[in-house]
């Protein structure tokens, strides 16, 4: 059984909004680099099931060779190999196609999980369009998954609740976090063995690109007032509050 | 006419006979002890060049004066005195008998002239009373106990013992009665004498003589041969603990060497502690001497708020594993608790109460860094400070601010190699929290306004002392090795702290990572710019009640240079738990980022301050400083607490 994580690296998506640069409408390249937010939980989900299933659990990503260096977190946590298409394109078209290849080359994949959305974009289409690429379903929001049938369960998070799901055969699951599936902190021997697990690089190939166009990108300038609340009695400091998000309009 | 020894008994040669077989009974239980911490692994050494006298690996000072005369035990004074009477009468009643055998032996002349007077007589009489009395004290301690003697596990055993040491002493004294009452007088044996004009007359005296002469003897030999086996062993083995204990305060935890696991992988040896076996000798002595007195208990501020960690529950359940031989029974994280492991804030308050030299902090550290480096056990907060740590070296997480912006409107020089003579390190603690960003900012004014040569990194990271105190090594040596690497690039040779934590690690860890620098932490070099007049200040006459950060105060003997600094500003107050003793704000060992149970730690330590009246409070640690306004705010919404760098700057003339 095969396992694929879809797993992006992108700039620290914690930097204060005061100290937010933009370089060439990107975010400037002084940023600690990581793991996406999202994909650390495909990445903790993916790892559960490689230990629950003994299946191979393989990290697929599209990006710069210098990312591997932190894809290898990953490899920490419990993953098997990296495999890293080389490319620099932002248009989830080019990605998508370029997953698709990887994926075709392994052979198919029996469950592909991806962070519901990338932490550097935030667009959450990737996953989409490379299930519609392979022919596979698409379960977006999805917060666990077990084996069952030949298939899947699957639950969905929705706005709310909970939903259960079938999946009778392959799929790609876009996964959104709870508490269950935090990303674990690697044990230090595991970052060790990490250092020896394969990494395979396939260079890209030519896709054609989505049809839409970036105009421009614009940071929000933040602004806090703070008004600090009484707290001696909490229940009275909890009315307050309520009455003053109503008078602001917030609720 | 002088003493004669065994007068009344016949074959009173027997007991010494008999004491053989008491001494190697003696002897066993000793090389049962030796067995048993022999079992550990080898320690970690301190990382600092030591100047103390040794022999061998014995530190001659803390053997004399922690482990012999047991400067702990008086803290609280009338345990203290007890034992200092029991031990001490003890010793010479034993030194007495040593004596009496060698005359019988060797005849020498101890009966006569004023040895015979003073010493055998007045002196062991006294040395009886001493010791009656210090005895009678801590048996009625046992019967109407503390509630730290009785917390979690109790040393049932005491109690016999300290009844038969009553009966021992009492028969010695009615055998002395006795014997005058029938022979006449001793010189100088001013109990005996008083003990035998009661006597007088009793019938069957010689029989109830000889009675009483046998159960004593054999009730000696007894305890003897049972001392080691008994919670008595503390008299031997807390000598042998205090000698052996590196002296230097906090908990020495040493680095690891992570090169040795390269290529290892999964193979590499066992990280931390994870069962008995993981531990060093020195942590298995530590649970064979620790008695259960439970002073720990009663300093230690996770206890004290209604936590899960008590460290002398923590040793006992050591001293347990230990004893019942469970070396290898992985169930010892568990049966102690994670959340109990990572409840300590390492403020090593227990190591300075404990009357025996336990160092509690390095046990449970060492299970802490089990739990993380093998386990990827972490409360939760912590973990999200942990992985920031991971990922952006430093572990505020959520912070509202990029690591240059404490520096917005300031002009501050970056450290030049060949030019600059300070590095003021600016770390994580003052650059991405607000209220702690003005510390540096005044760090500053101060350094510039006293001509001091000073810059700082371009980019400023943490000391990974963090991912120290949550137990994880292997990210601490990471960090540690970059900041090092850096330093040599540098040429940086002095490196001035504004946190406590920063100048532990640098002093403590990073020689041990190969790191070679001065470093002098903010108060003491706040107090020499004081003192050389490079700045002066105006004396508000304001009362500041004085905080101490636990790892400048206790972890590091920086005392008097704070208080110095204070008192050149107004008028220092101390509160009740000061210097040595201070109670932790609750930052410590990570802890800052936790969901805390129970009453909150700054809450406790920030009402204490309150209570002195002060007019302000002042520290000397920027997460001192944090936890301290956070817990303040439960009592007043007055902005009570500063840095001594942000009072110094403020009362700067120009
Ligand atoms: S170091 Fe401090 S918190 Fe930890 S056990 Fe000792 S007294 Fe308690
Ligand atoms: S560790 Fe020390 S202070 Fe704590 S109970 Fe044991 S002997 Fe007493």
């Amino acid at each position: 059984m095969q396992i694929v994580v879809l797993t992006k690296v992108v700039p620290d998506y914690e930097v204060p909004s005061a100290d937010f640069e933009l370089v060439e409408d990107r975010a400037h390249p002084r940023y600690t680099r990581m793991i996406g937010l999202y994909d650390e939980n495909a990445v903790e989900l993916g790892v559960q099931l490689k230990e629950k299933l003994s299946a191979e659990l393989v990290i697929l990503s599209y990006g710069v060779s210098d990312d591997v260096q932190f894809l290898r977190k990953a490899l920490a946590m419990g993953a098997d190999k990296i495999v890293l298409v080389e490319g620099t394109s932002d248009d989830p078209y080019v990605i998508a196609a370029n997953l698709k290849m990887a994926v075709d080359k392994m052979g198919g994949a029996d469950l592909i999980l991806a962070g519901r959305q990338s932490s550097d974009m935030d667009r959450g289409v990737v996953h989409g369009l490379l299930a519609g690429m392979l022919d596979y379903p698409f379960i977006p929001q999805a917060c666990s998954a077990e084996q069952a049938d030949g298939g899947w369960k699957v639950a969905q998070i929705t706005e709310t609740g909970k939903r259960l799901l079938k999946l009778s055969g392959r799929g790609v699951l876009s996964i959104t976090s709870i508490p269950e599936n935090v990303p674990r902190i690697p044990a230090v021997k595991a970052i060790f063995a990490a250092k020896k697990k394969p990494v395979e690089k396939l260079p890209e190939i030519a896709a054609a690109r989505m049809n839409v166009r970036e105009l421009s990108v614009r940071i929000p300038k933040m602004e806090s007032v703070c008004e600090l609340l009484p707290a001696e009695d909490l229940e009275d400091t909890a009315r307050v509050l309520l009455r003053r998000l109503k008078e602001e309009r917030y609720l | 006419m002088g003493r004669v020894p065994y007068w009344n008994i016949s074959y009173g040669l027997l007991i010494d006979l008999l004491s053989l077989p008491a001494m190697a009974v003696f002897a066993y239980g000793i090389y049962g002890h030796w067995q048993r911490i022999k079992q550990g692994k080898a320690r970690i050494g301190p990382g600092m060049t030591l100047d103390a006298w040794k022999v061998g690996p014995v530190y001659l000072r803390a053997l004399l004066v922690k482990g012999i005369l047991g400067s702990r035990i008086y803290k609280k004074p009338c345990t203290g005195l007890a034992h200092a009477l029991l031990f001490w009468g003890m010793a010479a009643l034993s030194v007495g008998t040593v004596l009496v055998f060698l005359n019988v032996l060797f005849g020498l002349a101890v009966f006569s002239g004023g040895f015979n007077r003073w010493f055998m007589g007045f002196g062991l009489d006294l040395a009886g009373v001493a010791a009656l009395i210090g005895v009678l004290f801590l048996l009625a301690r046992r019967l109407f106990p503390p509630e730290r003697l009785t917390l979690f596990k109790t040393n049932s055993a005491f109690v016999p013992i300290e009844a038969a040491i009553v009966l021992l002493i009492a028969s010695g004294f009615v055998i002395e009665g006795l014997r005058i009452a029938l022979k006449g007088a001793d010189p100088g044996s001013f109990v005996g004498n008083w003990l035998a004009s009661l006597l007088v007359g009793v019938g069957a005296a010689p029989l109830i003589h000889q009675y009483l002469w046998w159960l004593h003897g054999l009730l000696a030999l007894s305890l003897i041969a049972y001392l080691p086996y008994s919670p008595l062993a503390h008299l031997l083995l807390a000598p042998v603990n205090a000698g052996l204990d590196i002296p230097i305060p906090g908990p020495k935890m040493g680095v690891i060497d992570f090169e040795a696991f390269d290529g290892e992988g999964e193979e590499a040896p066992c990280l931390g502690v994870g069962k008995m076996a993981d531990f060093s000798w020195k942590n298995l002595l530590d649970a064979s001497t620790c008695l259960q007195c439970g002073r720990c208990h009663e300093v230690c501020p996770a206890a004290q708020t209604g936590k899960s960690l008590s460290p002398k529950n923590v040793m006992g359940t050591l001293g347990d594993y230990l004893q019942q031989g469970k070396m290898d029974d992985d169930s010892l994280l568990d049966s102690i608790g994670s959340d109990t492991i990572y409840s300590c804030t390492t403020c090593s308050a227990c190591m300075e109460a404990c009357p025996v030299s336990v160092n509690q902090p390095n046990a449970i550290l060492k299970m802490r860094q089990h739990l993380l480096m093998e386990r990827s056990e972490i409360p939760e907060i912590m973990g999200q400070a942990h992985r920031s740590l991971e990922a952006r070296h430093h572990p505020f997480i959520g912070t509202g601010f990029g690591p240059n912006d404490w520096r917005k409107g300031l002009d501050v020089p970056i450290y030049r190699k060949d030019e600059t003579t300070y590095l003021l390190w600016i770390g994580c603690s003052v650059s991405y929290e607000e209220r702690t960003q003005n510390i540096a900012r005044s760090m500053v004014r101060i350094l510039k306004s006293a001509g001091v040569s000073f810059g700082i990194l371009e980019e400023n990271r943490c000391t990974g002392d963090p991912a120290k105190q949550m137990g994880n090594e292997f990210l601490f040596t990471e960090i540690a090795g970059q900041n090092i690497e850096e330093f040599a690039a540098l040429g940086v040779t002095k490196v001035i702290t504004m946190c406590p934590h920063c100048f532990n690690s640098f002093t403590r860890h990073y020689p041990l990572l190969g790191a070679s620098f001065e470093v002098v932490p903010h108060a003491v070099l706040l107090r020499e710019l004081i003192q050389s007049k490079a700045i002066k200040l105006a004396n508000s006459g304001a009362t500041i009640c004085y905080h101490d950060p636990c790892y400048l105060g206790r972890h590091n003997d920086v005392l008097a240079d704070p208080r110095e600094v204070v008192s050149s500003l107004g008028q220092l107050v101390e509160m009740p738990r000061r210097g040595c003793e201070s109670f932790c704000c609750g930052g410590g060992g990570g802890n800052y980022w936790t969901e805390e149970e129970g009453t909150r730690i700054n809450q406790t330590r920030a009402k204490e301050a309150m209570d002195t009246g002060a007019s302000l409070i002042a520290t000397a640690c920027p997460f001192c400083l944090l936890m301290l306004t956070d817990g303040l705010k439960k009592y007043t919404e007055n902005a009570m607490i500063q840095d001594i760098a942000e009072l110094v700057c403020n009362q700067m003339e120009a």
